[in-house]
């Protein structure tokens, strides 16, 4: 399985030739980033592929089998948010015509680490490729060459993610304290005798702050307002839009192997609760637009966590439907918005002066609210059936979730409302850039083909889901070379599994 | 104090408390820790270094290394974008002085030059035999280049030929492993014999992959203090 | 006695790794200078490197280089130490980067106090006085 192994080796070989080919050739800087994501997709295609014929693989790096070496687990949700990371930053690059070297260098480097944090099956290796993700945000938040602002937002987002990172790294350390191991599938053998007593758990409530910045999960995310007001609307799209669905997947990964049927998914729903409340009653007295994002994000985002945190494929199909139609809408809102940077008040009458984006952001943001048969709707009625059929305190979550619908209503409402008034001519807002209608349409035309197929989606979201909560076949296919030969692992508790 | 402050204080008490709780109730025996006995078991004989750090660094855990390899470049590549200067822009702080620090100061640090690189260099190739390895030697070896820059701020760095090096060691890196990969079939395999643990050219092509890993860190490191003394 | 006296070392580095820890995280949250911030997580990571160093000890053992004197001793686990050298790196490399956005905050706005920063975020985006300001603005990618 060359393939898995090149999706991450690509990147980071690309990365390191850009700095020489630019001092000879600079103009295949610019086509450097789209040839490797377009070799990534045909990659990840061809795994898709290989992976609904004959089922999750598992490879090994250096020849040394699992648990001493570090091992890749490919199913099929790590290889479809793989291809949601290659095509999102291939959109991303339609049309960035004034991207300089360094800036391609961190996406083709976030690429990589992405790749790699999807298919990773070791609890370090997953740390080190969140790193290698989180110091290529924090400088790609920095790059607005003109404005200090954004220097300034992406150090208090770097000292807030630097923090949680040690901090998670400290959980990390709890964990080899307890179990002695670090590869996901021998945790997760060893998890229900040593992981889920309280240290266990203090041991997740420290992972989760640990992936929880880039997350946007409550109360980790004051700086994502900060960040995504800041920083050229494209690298917002990348970050909201992208990343952090891979983060929150990392923590699905986490719950499902090492932390299930405790009350690590309590933990989960909590901060999710917190965060959906707090995030839309700020969008709600947010004052200008990008501002709203931001907010709107976090929101999308916890919802996506409270689908996590229901136990069982339904919640998980929830989830990943609520986090590829938010990949979906909101880099194009981010790109809409590129020259509606104002205070909101000042948007008046906007939408007659470009009546093809107005449409647009008001296609985007009915999608968003959730009507129907828009794939928000869908994606939230999964959400609701699935907290409806788990009981407990997953009915009582759900009233929370249809407040939080409605206030998401209330505020995305008012600014159409605000553009389509015929009072004033908006002052300092333009009509967007044609070089970034060009991805909007793109993505909205994609929501729409969504909207067409939903019901083959949902069947094949099913399916993906509950391949993911299979635990069982997660650590045969790993651990299968060393079950056989157990004479070195005596010294510690094991439990051959039926396959 | 304001609530920032306060609720800050309050995590902090919690932690604390939580923490030294955690210390009464964690194994202090080793006999858990079976993955580290049986590296410890089988590395002379699997990779053949005599230092095993070295081992599961390079060997059972090369793709770690590799990641540790990239986060130095994103720093450095973002350090670079931050600090160069857009083109046309005048400097806002005042030129740093050119003026010499001192004579001892000067003296002594064109005296330590050649001890520092013949130290770093030592530290990267016996990596595989004694405490050390790439990433202790690169930075000695960074210190060597960032001394005359502590001794007069202004003095000229070539990132050319920093960049350049560092792009050709991390090349290398990733070859050796590509190498291993449509070779043996494994990413990062150590290539070729073990040897015998204690002799200078053993555990195959793990002391390449240090001088690699110790040449790129240095310039690196080397480079990114250039850019921060000269903003 | 070498159980009790291995009980002490452990308590001993766990306690100093999670004092490391405890001054790190106060220095981040109470203080309001910028390269105090900075200080306060090169502790914060010195702290939890040392925890993480502290977990694979073992009662007795000594260094894993094989040498003429460690022959047949009992050795302490390598794999933290491993993870360790990967945590310092990834500091030193978050630690740069930090550097050098305090020389830019410093450059633009003078002042090194992180209050003064969070107003001036809260203030984006600011007033613009002319409309045709909007497009000179809009230089980025």
């Amino acid at each position: 399985m060359i393939g898995a192994v090149l999706l991450v080796v690509l990147p980071f070989f690309g990365a390191f030739l850009l700095p020489l080919l630019h001092r000879h050739y600079p103009p295949v800087t610019y086509w450097a980033g789209p040839v490797v994501l377009i070799s990534n997709l045909v990659i990840a295609l061809g795994l898709w592929y290989g992976v609904s014929e004959v089922g999750p693989q598992s490879i090994i790096f250096g020849g040394f089998a699992a648990p001493l070496g570090i091992t890749f687990y490919i199913d099929p949700l790590a290889v479809l948010f793989v291809m949601m990371l290659n095509a999102g930053c291939l959109v991303l690059w339609l049309g960035a015509w004034h991207r300089r070297l360094h800036e391609e260098i961190l996406i083709l480097l976030i690429t990589g680490a992405g790749c790699g944090l999807m298919l990773s099956g070791d609890l370090f290796n997953l740390y080190v490729f969140f790193e290698i993700m989180a110091v290529a945000s924090y400088g790609l938040a920095a790059s607005r060459r003109h404005g200090p602002d954004s220097h300034a937002a992406s150090l208090r987002f770097l000292l807030l993610g630097a923090t949680a990172s040690s901090l998670g790294l400290l959980g990390i350390a709890l964990i080899y304290a307890l179990t002695g191991t670090l590869n996901l599938s021998h945790l997760a053998i060893l998890a229900p005798s040593t992981l889920h007593g309280p240290v266990g758990l203090a041991a997740f409530a420290l992972l989760l702050i640990g992936f929880g910045v880039k997350a946007e999960l409550f109360p980790l995310n004051t700086w994502v307002q900060e960040v995504y007001a800041t920083s050229p609307p494209r690298i917002s799209a990348l970050l909201a839009g992208i990343v952090s669905k891979l983060a929150l997947v990392v923590v699905l990964r986490l719950l499902l192997l090492l932390y299930s049927d405790t009350s690590a998914h309590l933990l989960l729903l909590t901060v999710g609760l917190l965060g959906l409340v707090s995030a839309e009653l700020a969008a709600w007295r947010a004052t200008d637009l990008r501002r709203v994002l931001a907010y709107s994000s976090v929101g999308q985002l916890s919802l996506m966590a409270i689908a996590f945190s229901i136990p069982g494929p339904a919640g998980v199909m929830a989830g990943i439907a609520l986090g590829l139609h938010h990949a979906l809408v909101k880099p194009a809102l981010f790109l809409l918005t590129e020259s509606w940077q104002a205070r909101l008040h000042e948007l008046r009458g906007l939408a007659w002066l470009c009546r093809c984006s107005a449409f647009a952001f008001v296609l985007l943001a009915l999608s968003l609210i959730g009507v129907p048969p828009l794939p928000g709707f869908w994606a939230k009625f999964w959400l609701l059936q699935a907290g409806f059929a788990a009981g407990g305190w997953y009915q009582t979550a759900l009233w929370i979730v249809l407040l939080s619908v409605i206030i998401e209503t209330a505020y995305l409402l008012r600014i159409t409302r605000l553009l389509f008034a015929r009072q004033a001519s908006p002052r300092f807002c333009e009509p967007p850039q044609r070089r970034n209608l060009a991805p909007v349409l793109l993505l909205g035309g994609v929501l729409m083909l969504v909207t067409l197929s939903v019901a083959p989606i949902g069947d094949g979201l099913r399916r993906i889901a509950q391949q993911t909560v299979d635990t069982g076949t997660y650590i045969n296919y790993t651990l299968s070379a060393w079950q056989d030969d157990k004479s070195h692992w005596n010294s510690f508790p094991t439990r051959r599994l039926t396959p | 104090m304001n609530l920032r402050e306060f609720a800050g204080l309050i995590f902090l008490l919690g932690l604390g408390v939580l923490l030294i709780a955690v210390l009464t109730t964690l194994p202090y025996s080793n006999s858990l820790t079976g993955v580290g006995n049986n590296i410890l078991a089988q590395a002379p004989a699997e990779v053949g270094t005599a230092n095993i750090v070295t081992a599961v660094v390079l060997a059972y855990r090369g793709l770690d290394t590799l990641g540790e390899l990239l986060i130095l470049f994103v720093a450095s590549t973002a350090v670079g974008m931050i600090l160069s200067k857009a083109p046309g822009t005048a400097s806002v702080t005042p030129p740093l002085s050119n003026t010499s620090t001192g004579f001892v100061f000067s003296a002594a640090a064109s005296l330590l030059f050649p001890f520092l690189i013949l130290l770093g260099s030592y530290v990267i190739l016996h990596g595989h035999l004694t405490p050390g390895g790439g990433f202790q030697g690169g930075a000695i070896l960074a210190a060597a280049f960032f001394i005359p820059i502590l001794v007069s701020p202004a003095s000229p760095f070539k990132h050319a030929v920093s960049s350049l090096l560092e792009t050709v060691a991390g090349l290398v890196f990733i070859g050796i492993g590509l190498v291993a990969l449509f070779g043996s079939g494994y990413f990062l395999a150590p290539l070729g014999h073990p040897g015998t643990p204690g002799a200078l050219l053993s555990a195959g092509s793990l002391p390449f992959l240090y001088l690699a890993v110790g040449i790129k860190v240095g310039a690196e490191l080397a480079g990114i203090v250039a850019h921060l003394a000269q903003p | 006695m070498l159980v009790e006296e291995a009980a002490w070392l452990y308590v001993f580095a766990y306690l100093g790794a999670i004092g490391l820890i405890l001054l790190g995280l106060y220095g981040l949250v109470m203080s309001r200078h910028l390269i105090r911030m900075l200080l306060g997580l090169s502790l914060l990571e010195a702290g939890v490197n040392l925890f993480l160093i502290a977990a694979g000890y073992r009662p007795g053992g000594v260094a894993p280089i094989l040498t003429e004197a460690t022959r047949g001793l009992l050795m302490v686990d390598p794999i933290p130490q491993a993870l360790v050298l990967t945590a310092i790196v990834i500091g030193v490399g978050v630690q740069a980067l930090a550097l050098a956005l305090v020389i830019k905050v410093y450059q633009a706005y003078g002042t090194l106090d992180m209050d003064a920063l969070t107003a001036h975020i809260a203030a984006v985006p600011v007033a613009r006085s002319a409309p045709t300001s909007v497009s000179a603005e809009e230089a980025s990618p």
